[in-house]
């Protein structure tokens, strides 16, 4: 089972998150409410694929995202945005994200992301 | 909540979630309000949280809390990125709070398992027209597009590398995006900045990919065309492609020539852009910083959230834990039995489950000031809406109350409140003309009081007027002394009967003459009292008394024939066995006894609970003298059994729903595992104490 590392700052998305992705076959080995979280969990866990939320307050996701590359070259993450970030979210492209998905989502939509990503 | 929705966890955290974030957005707006003044701190806090409450609303598919979300979001962006001076601070608040009320009430709705049909298009149209008119006022310089776009970029050309340009192949791609995956230009950008690492001579349409709206339409209608050319082997571009997320369609092509390439290549306009490529400067920064390294722990501490269903069950396991706990050290089995060690190890028992009981008891408290913190809102709808000025003042709003009865508490104090600003607290000129200061002050305080928690609710307004409440009583034919023997105290608590009031008009808040009793009432559920005091012209107080703890208590023991009762120990004054004559009959022929100067009532309880026992002698039985709420009476009964501290369950509902058993306060499993009726003392106090 591909291991998904969660970064959001709400319980609520994380929630969605995990349940979705639980329920297709994904293992869900850490939570994290903050990039500084977020990286520590990520070195502690090595996860496949990491589910990154682009505004956080602290550290923000694209920050976060350039530690945790410069960490692991080969770390996917999948950076999750709002509409209307269309900024951001190239900024994270540009700092290594490997794509993204755009709230709201449907279960599938995340579900086959993060499969395709994993295989890759 | 609607048990329908417990199978629910994330319905359920998003109940939570969004309560939580209405509550802190209502104190940040308050407060701005107050200092007349929104600071950048809370503009960002409240553009936060409006950005968070449309994301999970959306995603739970509320799409009108979610519209309404991202119009007051667009507005604090608005007020974030252009700081605008002139802004009508007192419009902006009210707006925001429509908007917090909407989406309370949607939210009552939903955890009710109603229909969630509000509509909030009216709102969203004033918010939207509020930012217009911010915007002409400011004179922004030039339509704040969200997010700024970045420099438009024409062509893109690769910088020539080094190796043989002939074996080149040449390749038109397009890609088609599957429908709603959002923000397609980025998707192309994202295909584009994989692309430029083992491609020369890229072009593709449209070329303005970062900007918004119009190249997203375009990459829609007419997928997103790559021409360029590379070392790869077709197979390897089509695997490239094939990769790319939320792909629907692609036609990959291999070209002969590079005609189509013509168009595209026009001399004057070339561009050699390097910096889109490079990794930003983030990352070099970071690594000085070195994140990767062991960071602090937050100095908050750390809080978990639980669910009040598992702690009520583990007040219920504790409760069911004391009892057997009992059983087994009071088992009369071993009544008899000199055990020493077996004493030892049950004294060091009770002592345990006794720390467990005060930390479960613990873990329910919740201290009041959550409760506290929502009267400021309706302080200041209600001085808004009647046009006076008052404060509000809180004293002691960290002490703790078990969780239970905060709920119990919000509504009567929100009437309290309300009753102080309408009725008790004057018009500003009339206080001028009493001397007294032009606003109002409310003050809200709790303290703890023994095993009681007082909540007093205080005004410094006209106070309670007499003649009025008895006339009025006298009117609904509520008066059952005569109004001659009444203290001030017993004719302010007329006002606690239902159908009371005094107001000639009703308002929007009170005067409809249903309120203070069902303040009573509330307060009586979870076992609370009400009392009020006023002076003319000085003030209304009102006193909220509620126990600490409903369940666990101390309790003594007491034998009527083959029957047994427990008698809370705090109602306990003292107890002893009467001598001969001491008791005697009052003109009515009630029985009663002096104490040290005093008079008391007895009450014989095997003829109230017509229970038979042998004893039936003042002399050869025990007189308990009670008091609850000021009133004292003394219990016959046949003896003390001994004191123990008791769960009190409550009668089951085929008793109370048949009779109302006065007296009683619940009941409870003793040692031996016989049944024990608690004693309600104030509910004998009203009949017949002094």
């Amino acid at each position: 089972m591909p291991k998904i590392l969660i970064v959001d700052d709400t319980a609520f998305m994380r929630l969605s998150i995990k349940t979705m992705l639980e329920n297709n076959g994904f293992e869900i080995v850490g939570e994290a409410d903050n990039g500084k979280t977020a990286i520590k969990k990520y070195l502690e866990t090595q996860p496949d694929v990491v589910t990154m939320d682009i505004t956080m307050p602290e550290m923000s996701g694209i920050e976060a995202l350039s530690a945790i590359r410069q960490y692991d070259p080969k770390a996917k993450v999948v950076i999750v945005s709002a509409m209307g970030q269309e900024d951001l979210v190239k900024k994270a492209i540009i700092s290594g994200a490997i794509s993204f998905i755009v709230k709201p989502f449907k279960e599938e939509d995340i579900v086959k992301t993060i499969k395709q990503i994993a295989e890759m | 909540m609607s048990n329908q929705y417990s199978n629910e966890p994330m319905l359920e955290m998003y109940i939570f979630e969004t309560s939580q974030l209405l509550e802190q957005l209502e104190q940040a707006i308050i407060a701005s309000e107050k200092s007349s003044s929104y600071s950048q701190e809370a503009i960002n806090e409240i553009f936060r949280f409006m950005h968070t409450i449309k994301g999970s609303s959306a995603m739970m598919l509320f799409n009108e809390i979610s519209a309404l979300a991202h119009a007051i979001e667009d507005l604090f962006y608005f007020l974030r990125e252009q700081k605008p001076k002139t802004v009508d601070y007192e419009i902006l608040s009210d707006l925001v709070l429509e908007g917090v009320d909407f989406i309370k009430v949607e939210i009552e709705k939903i955890k009710n398992g109603d229909e969630v049909n509000g509509e909030a298009a009216l709102l969203i149209d004033k918010i939207k027209e509020f930012l217009s008119l911010l915007k002409t006022e400011n004179a922004c310089v030039a339509e704040l597009k969200r997010p700024e776009p970045t420099k438009n970029q024409q062509y893109y050309i690769a910088v020539e590398k080094k190796s043989g340009q002939l074996s080149k192949s040449i390749y038109k791609a397009t890609v088609f995006f599957k429908e709603g995956c959002e923000m397609e230009n980025i998707r192309a950008y994202t295909i584009i900045h994989n692309l430029v690492e083992f491609t020369q001579e890229l072009f593709y349409i449209p070329e303005n990919i970062s900007e918004n709206d119009e190249s997203i339409i375009w990459i829609r209608e007419n997928g997103f065309q790559i021409l360029f050319k590379t070392d790869k082997s077709y197979e390897e571009m089509h695997e490239f492609f094939m990769k790319t997320i939320f792909l629907k369609e692609l036609i990959l092509e291999q070209l002969e020539n590079d005609d189509e390439f013509e168009k595209f290549r026009v001399p004057k306009k070339i561009i050699i852009e390097n910096s889109e490529v490079k990794m930003p400067k983030v990352s070099a920064q970071l690594s000085k910083d070195n994140v990767v390294k062991e960071t602090t722990t937050t100095s908050n501490q750390s809080m978990i959230s639980v669910n009040v269903e598992k702690l009520d069950k583990l007040m219920d396991l504790v409760g069911e834990m004391v009892i057997a706990e009992a059983m087994v050290t009071q088992n009369p089995e071993i009544e008899h039995l000199e055990l020493e060690n077996f004493q030892k190890a049950a004294r060091q028992l009770h002592k345990i489950t006794g720390e467990l009981q005060d930390m479960v008891m613990a873990i329910r408290m919740v201290p009041l000031s959550t409760t506290f913190l929502k009267m400021h809102r309706i302080m200041r709808d209600m001085c808004k809406k009647l046009g006076k000025e008052v404060q509000l003042e809180v004293i002691g709003e960290e002490t703790e109350v078990d969780k239970n009865i905060i709920e119990h508490i919000s509504d009567p104090l929100m009437h309290l409140i309300r009753n102080s600003i309408d009725h008790g607290i004057e018009e500003n000129e009339e206080r001028l003309e009493k001397g007294k200061e032009k606003a109002g002050t409310v003050t809200l305080e709790a303290k703890n009081a023994g095993s009681d928690v007082l909540v007093i609710i205080k005004d410094d307004g006209k106070g309670l007027n007499k003649e009025k409440i008895l006339q009025k009583a006298k009117e609904n034919g509520l008066l059952e002394k005569n109004e001659n023997e009444m203290t001030d105290k017993e004719i302010y608590a007329l006002i606690l009967l239902p159908g009371f009031s005094t107001k000639e008009s009703i308002t929007e808040f009170s005067g409809r003459g249903v309120g203070m009793d069902v303040v009573a009432k509330n307060l009586a559920v979870v076992g609370g009292t009400v009392s009020v005091e006023s002076i003319a012209d000085r003030g209304t107080t009102i006193t909220l008394k509620i126990p600490l703890t409903l369940a666990i208590i101390d309790g003594m023991n007491i034998k009527v024939g083959h029957s047994r009762y427990t008698i809370p120990i705090i109602t306990i004054k003292e107890s002893f066995r009467p001598k001969e004559g001491e008791c005697f009959k009052d003109p009515d022929g009630n029985e009663m006894i002096m104490v040290r100067g005093n008079c008391y009532p007895i009450l014989r309880l095997h003829e109230h609970y017509r229970v038979h026992t042998d004893i039936q002698r003042f002399e050869e039985g025990i007189l308990i003298m009670v008091e609850q709420d000021e009133k004292a009476l003394c219990l016959f009964a046949d003896e003390l059994l001994g004191q123990q501290q008791v769960v009190v369950k409550a009668l089951p509902n085929y008793i109370k729903n048949t009779k109302k058993i006065r007296g009683v306060a619940g009941c409870t499993l003793l040692g031996d595992g016989s049944i024990s009726l608690i004693l309600d003392v104030g509910g004998f106090s009203n009949s017949y104490a002094m």
